[in-house]
């Protein structure tokens, strides 16, 4: 019964890696690839939540051309907003973006309250999902299992496109030396508008996919970037299996924590954050700064 | 006759222009962020009784011109945007406030300017324990929600209880109100498990888990807003409300929260809030929901009522004082054993010491009906005022 309990505790922990996994692994992207300290993160994960409950009116029956629905608009999205104002600032100092991605946050807040309201939106669960599964004697939600499979394939893939295709190749020479890559005849600005909405539509995938499990509310913006740049220090900023480890760091954490210090249980993201600043301060699976010349 | 009919006409139209001026209530809500929806249900309850007040002459033959502006929730926010309705907008009175940092952050200017402060949603019994001789309430406070949760828990026939809160103030004091006043009334209660998300948690899977493994009889909680609806919709997934026989939480019937969760609300929940739309079954009532729905085209929640019955016992408060100078007021207040106001969800008694209102509380099981999109209150469970009047340190 107590092993069988532990297990289950992992799961939940794993269930909550995922969904930190989902939103903070196009932060380390788009960090990575492109140099973008991107505050606004959170800000499009939150307006999946939404995009999710507007194309489906709030029904459950229509969740997973829902979800499709809101990885292609994120993908636009995200493309759009490269084009239109982030590409504006890759010259500039970096006060610039944070300027940028920050006013961003602001009024997507702002129209997301203008169009939905300022109470919580809530989604059904789907239809799929809506028995528990018995583990171990114990109800645990099936749609964990299906966030942590979500979380799993999306790592998977990402993992694949990046080392096994020419583009994935392209992202990954971009975060080692841009001049080269433009100089052998990569279109960069191109890559970048694709990275950025990969980045976005990654986000808003997290957020339409945590709506059955949580509530959609104009402030979830904020929270989100919080939690997401917790798990990339953590983790290490520009590296995508950073995010997935931070992420899992945390969850664990979380999931064994609250059983042996429930007194403690708001510390532990933090004194783990504190704890890696302290001995990797570019994160456990980031690269220590080097030294120009 | 020259020499005395100028100066009187003179006199006469100063006294009407004096007459016609309004009465200026700056009222701090919070309309931004997570718990905008509250801050909106207070503007409106008190938009509303400012223009019923209004519509009947003012008080004192004065109109009432409510100014709302948002304090995001922010102590620091809250206090500038006071001082500046204070100084700038040469307000009388100030009102209203949802957060409980923000209102222990604004009332030390009560003393400084000398004007009053209304208070109708936050809750911390500290703001009315400081005796600060300016701040007023007109809803009931955490420790009183938490004195009634327990005169309710004593009678249920269960002893292991657990408690999940939000780790902030609120939570921790409600916890400590309850727990203690419960095992007063009843000692043979034990405490198997605490849990203590953070405030804004997105993710309760392993807090529900770790408590289910305690085998609580009955669980206290005080999450509220999004975080109960996030919260209630996580554990009915992990089928903890059929392993627990009673959850009780005092801020749970919230119109914020039973709203978004609509039919998806787990039945049988033993809730409260500091006012429900379908009680008491008076015309008095009925005839507030009518209005409230009319005007703004939704049911007034509690925070809706608190500050609409909290205008207009202020309005009462002026009247009997014939003035809107602060001790004027406060001799208003608390003359004749404290001011006494029949408010839609009955009488508020405002006691003279801590200025604090005590009321009765309902509480009730969640159940859907076909009548409503989302849960509403059956086998209603009346608390009396007497049972939540708590001993106050304040002398008057």
């Amino acid at each position: 019964m107590d092993l069988g309990f532990y297990a289950l505790q992992l799961l939940t922990g794993l269930a909550y890696a995922s969904t930190l996994f989902l939103l903070s692994v196009g932060l380390s992207l788009i960090f990575g690839a492109m140099g973008i300290v991107n505050f606004a993160h959170g800000s499009f994960y939150m307006l999946g939540a939404y995009f999710l409950y507007a194309f489906t009116r709030g029904q459950a029956d229509g969740f997973w051309g829902g979800l499709l629905l809101v990885l292609a608009t994120g993908f636009v999205i995200g493309a759009f907003v490269e084009r239109i104002f982030i590409r504006r600032v890759y010259a500039r100092p970096e006060e610039y973006q944070i300027l940028l991605t920050y006013a961003l946050l602001l009024i997507i807040e702002d129209l997301v309250r203008f169009f939905f309201g300022t109470g919580y939106r809530a989604f059904p669960m789907p239809q799929a999902f809506a028995g528990p599964l018995f583990l171990f004697g114990t109800p645990f939600p099936s749609y964990y299992l299906f966030l942590i499979g979500l979380a799993a394939i999306s790592a998977l893939l990402l993992g694949l496109f990046l080392y096994r295709t020419r583009l994935g190749a392209w992202i990954r020479a971009a975060t080692q030396d841009r001049e080269m890559l433009e100089a052998l005849g990569v279109n960069v600005p191109l890559l970048y508008t694709v990275v950025f909405g990969m980045g976005i539509a990654l986000a808003a995938l997290g957020g339409a996919a945590l709506l059955p499990m949580q509530a959609a509310t104009p402030g979830m913006a904020v929270d989100a970037v919080i939690n997401a740049f917790i798990v990339v220090v953590i983790g290490g900023l520009a590296s995508v299996w950073g995010a997935l480890l931070g992420a899992v760091l945390i969850g664990l954490v979380q999931a064994l924590g609250v059983l042996f210090l429930p007194e403690w249980a708001m510390v532990f993201p933090f004194a783990l954050m504190a704890l890696v600043l302290l001995l990797r301060p570019w994160g456990l699976l980031g690269r220590p700064p080097a030294v120009r010349t | 006759m020259k020499g005395w009919f100028a100066p009187l006409l003179l006199a006469l139209g100063l006294a009407l222009a004096q007459s016609q001026q309004p009465i200026k209530i700056g009222a701090l809500f919070t309309l931004s962020g997570n718990f905008a929806g509250y801050g909106k249900s207070g503007s409106q309850g008190a938009q509303l009784a400012a223009e019923e007040i209004n519509a009947r002459g003012g008080v004192l033959g004065r109109p009432i011109q409510l100014i709302v502006v948002d304090d995001q929730g922010n102590p620091d926010v809250g206090v500038r945007e006071a001082r500046r309705l204070i100084l700038q907008e040469k307000v009388d009175f100030l009102f209203g406030i949802d957060s409980s940092s923000v209102s222990l952050a604004v009332a030390p200017l009560t003393d400084e300017y000398k004007i009053p402060l209304v208070v109708t949603h936050a809750a911390t019994p500290n703001l009315t324990e400081q005796c600060r001789p300016y701040v007023f309430r007109t809803s009931n406070n955490a420790r009183m929600d938490s004195w009634a949760a327990a005169a309710l828990a004593a009678t249920l026939p269960v002893k292991r209880w657990a408690n999940i809160g939000p780790d902030y103030e609120f939570g921790r004091v409600s916890w400590q109100d309850f727990i203690t006043r419960l095992k007063q009334l009843r000692p043979d209660v034990e405490v198997v498990s605490e849990q203590w998300p953070r405030f804004g948690s997105t993710d309760y899977a392993s807090f529900i888990t770790a408590l289910t493994r305690a085998r609580p009889e009955a669980v206290f909680s005080t999450l509220w807003a999004g975080d109960m609806v996030i919260f209630a919709r996580q554990a009915k997934q992990f089928g903890f409300f059929n392993q627990v026989r009673y959850f009780m939480n005092p801020v749970g019937a919230a119109l914020e929260v039973l709203g978004p969760l609509g039919k998806e609300a787990p039945e049988g929940l033993l809730v409260s809030a500091r006012y429900w739309f379908l009680y008491p079954n008076t015309e008095r009532n009925k005839a507030f929901v009518e209005a409230y729905r009319k005007r703004f085209g939704e049911y007034p929640s509690y925070n809706a009522e608190e500050a609409y019955a909290g205008l207009h016992m202020l309005a009462r408060a002026i009247e009997k004082a014939r003035s809107t100078q602060a001790d004027a007021v406060k001799r208003a207040f608390e003359a004749d054993g404290g001011l006494v106001y029949e408010a839609p969800e009955g009488r508020k008694w405002m006691r003279p010491e801590d200025h604090q209102v005590f009321e009765g509380l309902v509480w009730g099981y969640t159940k859907h009906t076909p009548d409503y999109p989302f849960a509403i209150l059956e086998r209603m469970r009346i608390v009396p005022a007497t049972d939540t009047i708590y001993p106050t340190r304040c002398k008057r």
